[in-house]
């Protein structure tokens, strides 16, 4: 008869940070000192870091009488992946999770002058701690013994098997719990008053969670790109629209930050610094509960789902109840009229607007589903509809935010001359162009043209974070958009040896071999696309559950990507592909690239 | 006065986001797609058996008929195909048909060959065509047609547990 | 045994069809992608049925290349798919039936706008 156990060691390392949050909990209620928790947090720190280790050892010597190494890993899988095995299930991931907000408590505590401010910090993020370390043991204990052992492991899910997916997870985790360190400061802020310290530790900590969670959805979009390779690198997928949320309020919040320093509107702040943590929490929620059928959720368990809905209710009346009774307190003044400050609270407002179209397009159907159980089909036109303009607006306003020097009047006639001339050039110049392209694509000239006076006339740019990020963001609008609109898909019957003219292209199938590798099986072809470049997708099958992938093979040019899926074979030895060529791809990458460049100088260039 | 007003619809917002997670919670997830329940049993004319001979179509307008996509590629029809055997011993007077799915005839006759052969009539679709207009979305489906009106649309194996709690009512 | 079976199935797979949307002018198999990137596959948790490798999206799309042969518009098709599989198929969220998706986020942003708006020019710092 099988049974399971605990596993003592591992049960032990997570009790002992439980122990160590729930004494720092107790201990900085108890006491009004501002003493430091160095120790107490290196604790917490090294008791997850050491169960994150010991099950990672587990993972590379195939121990599979832990339960969590025999359904995530096999004898066949690289090393490498067998460590990265750790984040690929739910227990293992959360582990990881709560382990790296015990490095960001710990770094706090070490960096940090003992404060106030600190004991709060420290307050938040060992209640967070506790909750979430009697979630893992209680109901996601990643340490359970099987006895008898099985000999071999279920295997890694085929598409995890890829190493932007052994960092992605991880970095839209550090990105969560990060702005968990972020809203205790937040909240200290609201408790002990907006000092400069705070508002120095709130810019460093939003700008560090900011950028980790933008390159985690960054490396979600290049892995859903070259790996699910269909061609889409977003798709509007509700575990997506859920790591989205966090971002776009942190993006907001981030830029509040602007206008609280100089001491307007400091409680929309910190109602943003709140919300953001707490659509991370629901993030976890939604992702971890099973509420969703997605590529991305994890085997569901009711309980948990309940679970984590009460962290996240403890945490949202905890928050606002703190906000609500403090923030009678605090004397809000506004900004003026078409000043700098009412120009980003515009653009706070519109990111608002966008949280709030993906938040009801995410939830909306699977709330109406189980009260009416009608299924609502909100699909990626919804968000790209609405979304489109919102974005457009934006651009608009933070490149009037540039010429504002120039003074009221001339700003409206300025926009109000960017959407004619865009109007006019799409109607007659490009008719087959979206009005959008056309409209980002003046914005980008105006804002390169900005940039350029500006560094002929002082010989350098003034706050280059912020123009670069900007810019960044217009081109990846640019982008996206002449991505939707130039790019073009086939579907074509060809055989070994066969010259076919598709999409502007020669595209000739050279050969169609067999491979065989360590973990999987699968066949290989060969084309050629204007003899210029081969392109080698792959069918494969693997061998511990015999799951069909394809591996798409991709070209990228400067202007254009071309991709091609292998389909079926036919009797006559011919194949059925996919041959698309999808545009702009390059810029996509590279102004996101940019982008976290400029939100990483911006972060550091104060320290 | 604006600052309570924006309290009040805050909290009330959350409470019903919590509430309607947990009935969101509690609620079974279903097929992503609508099942056939309900619908009349599209044409049959021109349908033929593995036999090559062709089927009556009045055979689908009257009484109770069990109608299971297959294939011999289909590893859960195999985990099924025992049950299916049972359930043609156990009610005799129901009719049950077997469509064989994209699949051979030779393979196909082997597979019943080697299982057993459970079915009043096997219907060769192997182009898929009938199964499509059916609304199949793969192998195995099951069908309960009750006079020519599809009654119940299972996506995935039908065992004792589905037929209990889905079937077992119309009989 | 699972995996013995789905080596066969990879390298003998029959397709019947000998046309892969032969008879389809450039129009046409504009419409065909178009109505494809708009149809979800059913066998899927998400996506439609162009980014999927389900045996049945390629058979949707097929249906769906073999009715622009014969004449039917984009909404007929779409008209027809819902029939069968339920408006979940259809990854298109119209405008017309769902006012209150496509209005309420306009609304709030319209009246945040003018709060801000009325504050900033009633209570400057």
């Amino acid at each position: 008869m099988e049974t399971i156990n605990f596993d003592f060691f591992g049960n032990a390392f997570l009790t002992c940070s439980l122990l160590g949050a729930f004494y720092t909990l107790i201990s900085s209620f108890r006491d009004n000192s501002t003493k430091s928790y160095k120790n107490t947090s290196f604790v917490i720190f090294f008791g997850l870091f050491s169960a994150c280790c010991y099950l990672s050892y587990q993972f590379v010597t195939d121990n599979f009488s832990y339960l969590y190494v025999a359904s995530n890993s096999n004898l066949l899988l690289p090393t490498f992946y067998k460590v990265s095995a750790l984040w690929s299930a739910h227990e293992g991931s959360f582990l990881l999770m709560i382990m790296l907000l015990a490095l960001a408590n710990y770094i706090n505590n070490l960096v940090l002058v003992p404060s106030r401010n600190l004991v709060i910090s420290n307050q938040v993020v060992s209640s967070i701690l506790v909750l979430y370390l009697i979630f893992l043991i209680t109901s996601s204990n990643p340490f359970y013994l099987l006895n008898p052992a099985p000999l071999n492991g279920a295997d890694l899910n085929p598409l995890l098997q890829d190493p932007l997916l052994v960092i992605h997870p991880p970095l839209i985790f550090t990105g969560y719990v990060f702005y968990a360190a972020t809203f205790s400061f937040v909240l200290s802020a609201l408790i002990n008053g907006f000092t400069k310290d705070i508002f120095n530790t709130l810019k460093i900590w939003a700008g560090v969670s900011w950028f980790t969670l933008t390159m985690g959805i960054f490396l979600g979009s290049i892995w859903a790109y070259y790996e699910l390779g269909w061609g889409g690198y977003w798709f509007w997928d509700p575990v997506e629209n859920v790591s989205l949320m966090p971002w776009i309020a942190g993006t907001a919040f981030t830029h509040s930050l602007i206008f609280s320093r100089e001491k307007t509107l400091e409680i929309w702040m910190v109602f943003l610094g709140i919300i953001t943590f707490l659509l991370s929490i629901f993030g976890s929620f939604v992702v971890r509960s099973g509420i969703l059928n997605s590529v991305h959720t994890f085997a569901a368990d009711p309980t948990r789902g309940i679970f984590l809905l009460g962290i996240f209710a403890i945490f949202s009346v905890l928050s606002f109840y703190i906000f609500f009774t403090r923030s009678n307190l605090v004397k809000t003044s506004w900004p003026k009229f078409m000043s700098k400050n009412y120009l980003v609270l515009l653009n706070n407002i519109i990111l608002m607007s966008i949280l709030f179209i993906v938040l009801i397009g995410t939830l909306y159907p699977i709330i109406l589903e189980a009260f009416t159980s009608n299924k609502l089909s909100i699909g990626p036109s919804y968000f790209s509809n609405l979304i489109s303009p919102l974005v457009i607006a934006l651009l608009l306003i933070f490149t009037m935010e540039q010429f504002l020097k120039q003074g009221f009047r001339k700003l409206i006639v300025f926009a109000a001359l960017i959407i004619i001339l865009s109007l006019i050039v799409q109607q007659f110049i490009l008719k087959d162009v979206y009005a959008y392209l056309v409209i980002s694509g003046i914005i980008l000239l105006a804002l390169m043209a900005r940039a350029f006076f500006e560094l002929l006339k002082t010989k350098s740019i003034k706050m280059p974070h912020k123009i670069l990020g900007h810019i960044s963001v217009v081109i990846l609008t640019f982008a996206v958009i002449f991505n939707h609109n130039f790019s073009q898909n086939l579907d074509l019957r060809i055989s070994p040896g066969e010259n076919i003219s598709a999409i502007g292209t020669n595209l000739k199938f050279d050969s169609i071999d067999v491979i065989a590798e360590s973990n999987f099986d699968g066949v290989k072809a060969l084309f050629l696309v204007d003899d210029v470049f081969d392109l080698a997708p792959e069918k494969r099958i693997y061998k511990v559950g015999g799951q069909i992938t394809s591996e798409t093979s991709i070209e990228s040019t400067l202007f254009h990507d071309y991709l091609i899926v292998l389909g079926d074979r036919f009797p006559d030895g011919s194949w059925s592909i996919s041959f698309s060529r999808k545009s702009g791809m390059i810029w996509i990458w590279v102004s996101s690239f940019l982008l976290m460049i400029s939100i990483f100088y911006g972060t550091i260039r104060r320290i | 006065m604006i600052g309570r007003l924006f309290k009040i619809i805050f909290l009330v917002i959350f409470f019903l986001l919590i509430v309607s997670m947990i009935v969101v919670l509690n609620t079974p997830k279903t097929a992503s797609i609508k099942t056939q329940d309900g619908k009349t049993f599209p044409d049959t004319t021109n349908l033929r058996q593995l036999n090559g001979e062709l089927v009556n179509p009045l055979e689908f307008t009257e009484g109770k008929i069990l109608v299971n996509i297959w294939a011999s590629w289909c590893i859960t029809c195999l985990v099924e195909h025992p049950f299916l055997e049972k359930i043609s011993q156990e009610y005799p007077d129901l009719k049950l048909v077997g469509i064989n799915y994209k699949d051979t005839i030779s393979k196909a006759n082997n597979y019943l060959e080697r299982n057993g052969d459970p079915f009043m009539y096997s219907i060769f679709d192997n182009t898929g065509s009938f199964a499509l207009k059916l609304g199949v979305t793969g192998a195995p489906e099951t069908f309960l047609i009750i006079d020519g009106v599809i009654v119940e649309h299972r996506i995935g194996e039908v065992n004792r547990v589905i037929w209990e709690q889905d079937f077992e009512v119309f009989f | 045994m699972k995996y013995f079976f789905s080596l066969i199935l990879l390298l003998t797979l029959i397709c019947q069809t000998s046309q892969l949307y032969e008879g389809l002018s450039d129009k046409q198999l504009e419409r065909l992608e178009h109505i494809s990137e708009n149809i979800r596959c059913p066998k899927c948790s998400y996506g439609n049925i162009n980014s999927s490798n389900a045996q049945i999206s390629r058979d949707l799309k097929e249906e769906i290349a073999q009715l622009i042969i014969e004449g039917y518009q984009d909404d007929d098709i779409f008209e027809i798919m819902e029939d069968r599989y339920g408006n979940y198929i259809n990854l298109q969220t119209k405008p017309k039936d769902n006012l209150v998706l496509y209005l309420l986020p306009l609304a709030i942003l319209v009246i945040s706008i003018l709060f801000v708006t009325i504050y900033t020019i009633k209570k400057p710092k």
